[in-house]
Order: structure tokens, then C-alpha cells, then sequence
């Protein structure tokens, strides 16, 4: 549901952030040394990852580490627990404290990629095909295209040939009793209409009667393709495209 | 088409700021007094000296600004963003951004009290629904998870109780829904994998009367639709969104949100349920009565919370008590709600993500537009075919309004172990388009379909319809327009500064109807000059 923060927040500051305000910040060095602590007393029942195995509960998903402040309730918890190591020093259960938090953390952002996805799953010699029957009519691998992968990673690729970068949209407006004025859509709405012609003059239009507004979008082709690519067509077409260096 | 009308809210015109409770029951006449207006969510007001014939003189009477004066202000300093509903009682309009309440002349827009929560601990400041109001007493919730109770005449604190668990990642965003002596709260968070659940508090103390958990117990045979135990216990499903109430069946319905983890789907094979569902609660017990599931076992963040909207119907040829809700995923479903049996089921925007419907009215997801290490292509997006904003329903013209996106983006895993957590994966780009779908209920199928013209790009504002055979709506372009109901045809229109960000709501006073919606941070107010009215 918060990817409306994403969709329409004003800033990004505007979504403040998940969890209490006053968190635990997280020491690398203090995290990496209870690594090595968690490596070598919990591993085998909390999994790799502490997120559990059938011998221990999950450690993300804890309550007493979600409302642990350096120790604050991880101490008593293995003190508390049986089967737990009793004897570590303070030092080394916050240091296991940013271990967990650490792992906490990473888990509440990996909505965000931590690498770019591998797209390059496609039939290159597949793609080729699709291009030659549907794309050549506007692009050209030795024209427009030439060279387009030394330009964007094959993720970046993939993007912006589902969808391309806004270009300017042709208009024209035929208003009774005028001459035709075509330009670069400004704005429409219901309502009115706006452009600026070549010259660089604004021109604006209530949409009553009489008022025809021509619009020619030189992505809607881009945009009927959305509802014709396969999974398929698309990673051909990226790993064609990959090609093209 | 014969409606049987609905019993809803009214509110009598007590000398003070009073919302007497029993008049919660009558119908819904000249004020606005909860989020959806009247219990039943339809957002439709039969005031109608605001009419089709002379909509076209309808003009400013107020602005509002809504100056938080602090950096907590639903926006770490910047401009807050208005998405809750106000409720308008005895001439007083009440409305929220996150950790902020406000009262204001509903007659002329000028401020009579401000109520800032003061030393939030945090939590996301995303957007605030609203408040609740029964009795001399306002409810609302704050992002670091406490239900708050205001004294209506000025705004001062009764009494705060916690609701959630910051340290969980929980927050809170609902308008609180008053059902005689319950005040319905909703939690809301998805970072990590925690339970969603609804609650029951007292109204006068704010204890805690009830809670029920959006999952089944282990044990119970829904229990089934996950894998185990713990993906169960983990599973997410937040109510994020105000319930509705059907006063004669006693129970009030609402949404819950996405399975957790959200994309990354592998551990939590099967239907995830109660996560997207349209849940049927007794409000005295917390008891479930029935549940349809719109989306089973989503990995796309669907959410199914937006608004059931209840009202009395025929479906070939059968009086029914319905309930209806157009859903993230694109689909719209006509259930009768007494029973919670699947009577329609259709897209309303076009959709690539289901395989077929089955017996029981659900869309089937196709394990192909599952999110993938290489990415898929599906529309909805993420954003979905609607969202958050309220729709409306019009017992004249029989026709749900709901303002849709037909949106593409890719859905990528990031996550491919055995057990993802949090979110493991995200969508990305996109391009979508815009309109206003109006449906009708005893077919599922499109009756008119508006296209706002020039951004593409989905809406985040709701819906109003009125007896004065119109319908408001936000366009994508900063408008707030009013629609004829039967065409989809735009009567009037005003600019805004912003694009129009909460539900518009209507109400009388002296004689006099207004139409108040919010774009951004501030409210704008519109009423007929004498010689119109």
C-alpha cells in the first residue's frame, strides 16, 4: 500500500520513515564483530541469515529484537532462554544487537534493489526476428539504435523500450472561422487546450463547439504494445538489443 | 429499478458541537458526518440545490490553507498533503494531515481550533484518512500508533491509548469508524512481516473491547491457505481504509491489505488468507461472519481495502442486500452481504494478470505474471486500477463510479531464496492512463468511460455523487469537475492549485449547499451565489 508515498508524496521526506524515529544506529564495525559472534553461537539454530531453521524461530521477525536497543532486550533474553549462551560480555550482545538490527533493516528496504536485475534471459536471434517485423518501421539498428547498449545497462534497456521517455506531442487546434494552429502540446484537460508553435508563441483554446483538437503521440505505438509484448517478445527483444553495442 | 434505501446517518442540530450517537441511524441529510458520509460508503448526498441545470454558476466560497507550523506536519517541513475526508458537523468541518487535526467555519473556511500530536516517535507520515466524531468527542490516529480522543468544541486531548507497535514497523493511518458504543480502528505498515488486524475500542475510556487478527487460528481450516504456522502468523493484510456498517445485519466490512512478504510470494504458497479480502465482522464481538477473497495469494501489492460500498439492489431479477468494491487488482465484485456469495464479477480496467475467474467469483493469478528475476510485464501496476480514494455509488442512475488507471510497470524479484522476507522484489516504470469508470452493478459491465485527457498517470482523489444529478470527481490535470451521471459529460469545472487529493463532500447550511475538496494543502469551498440558488 506505501508505494502511494512513491506515487505521490511531494518529497520524499514527505513518507518520513518506517518504525520509531529514534532508532538504534547501526556500527558496521560493531555489526561485522557480531557477525562473528552470531556465526559462532547462533548459526545452527537461526539459520544464516537469522531467519530461522526448524531449530530456531526467526530473528527478523522477533519482537524482542524489534524492541532491542543495544542489548536492551537481548540481554535478558539469553540469560532468559534455554539452550542459549549465558556468558557473553556486554560488549559482545551489542554488537549482536547491530548484527540483528542490521539484518532488520536490510529486510525492511529490500523493496529497493541492492543490484540491477539480470534481464539478459532472452533469445537474441528471437528478438532480431520480432525487431525486423514490428520495430524497423521507426527505429534502425544502424541508425537511431546504433550503438544503444554501450548507452544503458540491458535493465535500463528493458525500461525504456516498455516505456520510452516522454517526446513532445504535435497538436492541432482548427478553430471556426481561423486557420489552423499546429505546435507542441502544452496542456489539455476537458476543458482548454494549450501549444507553442514553431516560433515559440503560446497559444491557448477553450474546447467548446467548433474547437478540434488533432493530437499525434509519437509513442502511442509504444503504448498499443503493452497489451501485444509476451514476456517472451520482451527479453528477446532486450537481449537483441544488448547486441547492438 | 427499484432502491431500497439504505439507512444511513444524520446528524440533529444541537445547539453545541454535539454528534448525538442515535441520530447516526437516520437517513443522511444536510451534513457530512463521517468519512464516507453515512455508514453505507455510496458518498451520495441527496442535496441537490446544486443541480445539472445550474452547476455551471458554481463558485469559490472559501480556501483554507492548512498551516501545521511545525517540521512533524505529515511532512518533515514540507507542505502537508490533505487525503482525509472532512466531516462536517453543526456548521464545523473537521479534517487531519498526519499528527494534525483541524476545525474550521464550514460557512466561511476561517480556523476555530488546531491540534498538533506533539514529539511523534516516528512511523510513516504518508497521509492521514481522518477522524471519527460520536457524542462531544473526536478520534484519530497518529503515525507512531496511538488512537487519540479530542473534545469537539476545542480540540483539547481526552485521552491517548496505543493502538500498535512503532517498534514493529506498524503505524496508523484510518479514520476511525464510530458503531454506537465501538470506535473501529485499523493499523497500517508493510516493511516487515507483521500481522495486520482491526480493533474495538471503548469510546469514553479508549480501552481495548476487541481485536481480530487478519489471518485464521492455526488450526481453523483457512489456516490451510498458507504454508505453516509462522508465514501465517507473518502474513500481513493491514486495514488500512474506514469500514462500512449495515445497521439491520449488525455488521460493519471492510478491506485488508497485501500478503506478506509483498512480491516475493515463494514462501507462502497458497491463498494467504484472510490477506485481500472483503471481511464481515459482528462489531460487538469481533466475530467473522463471512469473507470473499478478491485477490488469492497476491504478489503484486494489490491491496483489497478499498471501500465496500453497501446498498439494496436486484440482481436478476432478486432484491439483495449488496455490497460492492472496485479493487486494486482491476476487478470489480458484487457480493450479496449477507451471505458474502459472489453474485458479479468483471474487470473494470483490462487487466493481464488472471487466468480465469472461478466457481467462487475470485480471479485466478496466472503464475506467469508472478514477479520474476528477469521481470514480467503486468497491469495493473503497482498503483493498481484504483487505490486508496473513495468511489460512490448512485441509487439513481444504479451506476459504481470509480475514478481507474489502466497502468503497465515491470515486477521484478530481488529475492530468490527459500524465504524471502520484507518485500524482495519492486516494480518499476511504467506508463498508465486515467478515467472515470462508471459500472453498472447488475452486470459488471462499463456504462461510460471518461478519459481524462493529457497526463497520464493514475488520480488519488475520490468521488461524490449527488440528487442533483451530478457527480464530482479530480481529474488528472488539477480540475475538480462535475460530471453528468448518466453520460459521463463534464458540466463545470474548477482549476485548483493541485491535483484534488481526498473525496469532495457536500452539506447545507442556512439554506445554502457547499462542495469542499482538498488539493494538497488546502481546502476549497463552493457554494451558488444567491441569484443561482
Amino acid at each position: 500500500m506505501r508505494a502511494l508515498c512513491l506515487l505521490f508524496a511531494i518529497s520524499a521526506s514527505l513518507c518520513a520513515q518506517p518504525g520509531p524515529r529514534a532508532r538504534q544506529p547501526i556500527d558496521p564495525a560493531a555489526a561485522a564483530r557480531g557477525k562473528k559472534t552470531y556465526l559462532q553461537y547462533c548459526i545452527n539454530c537461526h539459520g544464516s541469515l537469522a531467519q530461522g531453521t526448524e531449530q530456531g524461530p526467526d530473528l527478523v521477525r522477533s519482537v524482542v529484537v524489534l524492541r532491542d536497543k543495544l542489548g536492551s532486550a537481548l540481554g535478558p533474553a539469553l540469560q532468559k532462554l534455554p539452550n542459549h549462551k549465558t556468558d557473553l560480555t556486554q560488549a559482545q550482545i551489542v554488537d549482536l544487537s547491530h548484527f540483528l538490527r542490521d539484518r532488520v533493516e536490510y529486510t525492511a528496504m529490500n523493496r529497493h534493489a541492492s543490484r540491477p536485475p539480470n534481464v539478459l534471459t532472452g533469445n537474441a536471434a528471437a528478438g532480431k526476428e520480432y525487431f525486423s517485423a514490428k520495430c524497423n518501421e521507426c527505429h534502425s539498428p544502424t541508425g537511431d539504435l546504433a550503438g544503444i547498449a554501450g548507452k544503458f545497462q540491458p535493465d535500463e534497456l528493458q525500461q525504456r523500450l516498455l516505456f520510452p521517455r516522454r517526446k513532445p506531442i504535435a497538436v492541432t487546434v482548427r478553430a471556426l472561422g481561423a486557420p489552423p494552429v499546429s505546435g507542441t502540446l502544452e496542456r489539455i484537460d476537458d476543458f482548454t487546450v494549450s501549444l507553442r508553435d514553431a516560433g515559440g508563441e503560446f497559444h491557448s483554446w477553450k474546447r467548446v463547439a467548433g474547437v478540434e483538437v488533432e493530437i499525434k503521440d509519437p509513442l502511442s505505438r509504444h503504448h498499443e504494445l503493452l497489451d501485444e509484448f509476451t514476456d517472451a517478445d520482451i527479453h528477446n527483444l532486450v537481449a537483441y538489443l544488448e547486441t547492438l553495442k | 429499478m427499484k432502491f431500497v434505501f439504505f439507512a444511513v446517518f444524520s446528524v440533529s442540530l444541537f445547539a453545541q458541537a454535539r454528534l448525538d450517537p442515535a441520530a447516526l441511524l437516520q437517513p443522511l441529510a444536510s451534513s457530512w458526518p463521517t468519512y464516507n458520509g453515512d455508514y453505507s460508503g455510496r458518498r451520495y448526498s441527496a442535496l441537490s440545490q446544486i443541480n445539472a441545470s445550474n452547476v455551471s454558476s458554481l463558485a469559490l466560497a472559501w480556501v483554507y490553507r492548512a498551516n501545521p507550523g511545525s517540521d512533524q506536519a505529515g511532512g518533515g517541513g514540507n507542505v502537508p498533503v490533505i487525503k482525509s475526508t472532512p466531516l462536517e458537523i453543526n456548521g464545523v468541518l473537521y479534517f487531519t494531515v498526519p499528527d494534525h487535526v483541524w476545525a474550521i467555519d464550514a460557512r466561511s473556511g476561517r480556523p476555530i481550533w488546531h491540534y498538533e500530536w506533539k514529539n511523534s516517535k516516528g512511523g510513516w507520515h504518508i497521509g492521514n484518512r481522518g477522524v471519527g466524531v460520536s457524542g462531544n468527542w473526536l478520534y484519530f490516529e497518529t503515525p507512531d500508533c496511538n488512537l487519540v480522543s479530542l473534545n469537539l468544541k476545542d480540540g483539547k486531548e481526552r485521552w491517548h491509548t496505543e493502538i500498535c507497535d512503532l517498534d514493529q514497523f506498524y503505524y496508523a493511518s484510518v479514520a476511525p469508524v464510530i458503531v454506537r458504543n465501538h470506535v473501529i480502528t485499523g493499523v497500517s505498515g508493510d516493511d516487515l512481516d507483521i500481522p495486520g488486524y482491526i480493533e474495538s475500542h471503548d469510546p469514553a475510556t479508549g480501552a481495548l473491547q476487541w481485536r481480530w487478527y487478519t489471518h485464521p487460528e492455526p488450526g481453523d481450516p483457512e489456516a490451510q491457505s498458507w504454508p505453516n504456522v509462522e508465514a501465517m502468523l507473518h502474513g500481513g493484510g493491514m486495514t488500512w481504509v474506514p469500514s462500512t456498517y449495515d445497521p439491520e445485519l449488525n455488521l460493519i466490512y471492510f478491506g485488508t491489505g497485501n500478503p506478506q512478504p509483498v512480491i516475493a510470494g515463494k514462501a507462502r504458497k497458497g491463498d494467504n488468507l484472510y490477506t485481500e479480502c472483503i471481511i464481515a465482522l459482528n462489531p460487538d464481538t469481533g466475530k467473522l461472519k463471512w469473507y470473499f477473497q478478491p485477490s488469492p495469494h497476491d504478489t503484486h501489492d494489490w491491496d483489497a481495502v478499498q471501500t465496500p460500498v453497501l446498498f439494496d439492489g436486484e440482481i436478476k431479477g432478486e432484491k439483495r442486500k449488496l455490497l460492492a468494491q472496485a479493487s486494486r487488482n482491476g476487478w470489480f465484485f458484487v457480493l450479496d452481504r449477507a451471505t458474502g456469495k459472489s453474485l458479479v464479477t468483471s474487470e473494470f480496467v483490462k487487466t493481464n494478470w488472471a487466468k480465469e475467474v472461478n466457481e467462487k467469483g475470485q480471479p485466478v493469478p496466472n503464475p506467469r505474471k508472478e514477479p520474476k528475476l528477469d521481470g514480467v510485464l503486468v497491469s495493473p501496476d503497482q498503483g493498481g486500477g484504483v487505490n486508496w480514494p473513495p468511489p460512490s455509488f448512485n441509487p439513481e442512475t444504479g451506476l459504481f463510479y470509480a475514478n481507474a488507471a489502466r497502468a503497465f510497470s515491470v515486477y521484478y524479484l530481488y529475492e530468490d531464496d527459500d524465504k524471502p522476507e520484507g518485500w524482495g522484489g519492486n516494480d518499476r516504470g511504467g506508463w498508465s492512463e486515467a478515467m472515470l469508470q462508471a459500472i453498472d452493478y447488475q452486470t459488471g459491465k462499463i456504462r461510460w468511460s471518461h478519459k481524462w485527457p493529457g497526463n497520464g498517470g493514475g488520480v488519488r482523489s475520490g468521488l461524490l455523487s449527488t440528487a442533483g444529478k451530478l457527480l464530482f470527481a479530480g481529474d488528472t490535470n488539477q480540475n475538480l469537475v462535475a460530471l453528468d451521471p448518466e453520460q459521463g459529460t463534464p458540466l463545470w469545472h474548477a482549476g485548483l492549485h493541485a491535483q484534488m487529493t481526498n473525496g469532495p463532500i457536500t452539506y447545507e447550511l442556512d439554506g445554502v449547499q457547499y462542495v469542499v475538496a482538498a488539493a494538497g494543502d488546502s481546502l476549497y469551498g463552493f457554494a451558488l451565489n444567491s441569484a443561482q440558488r
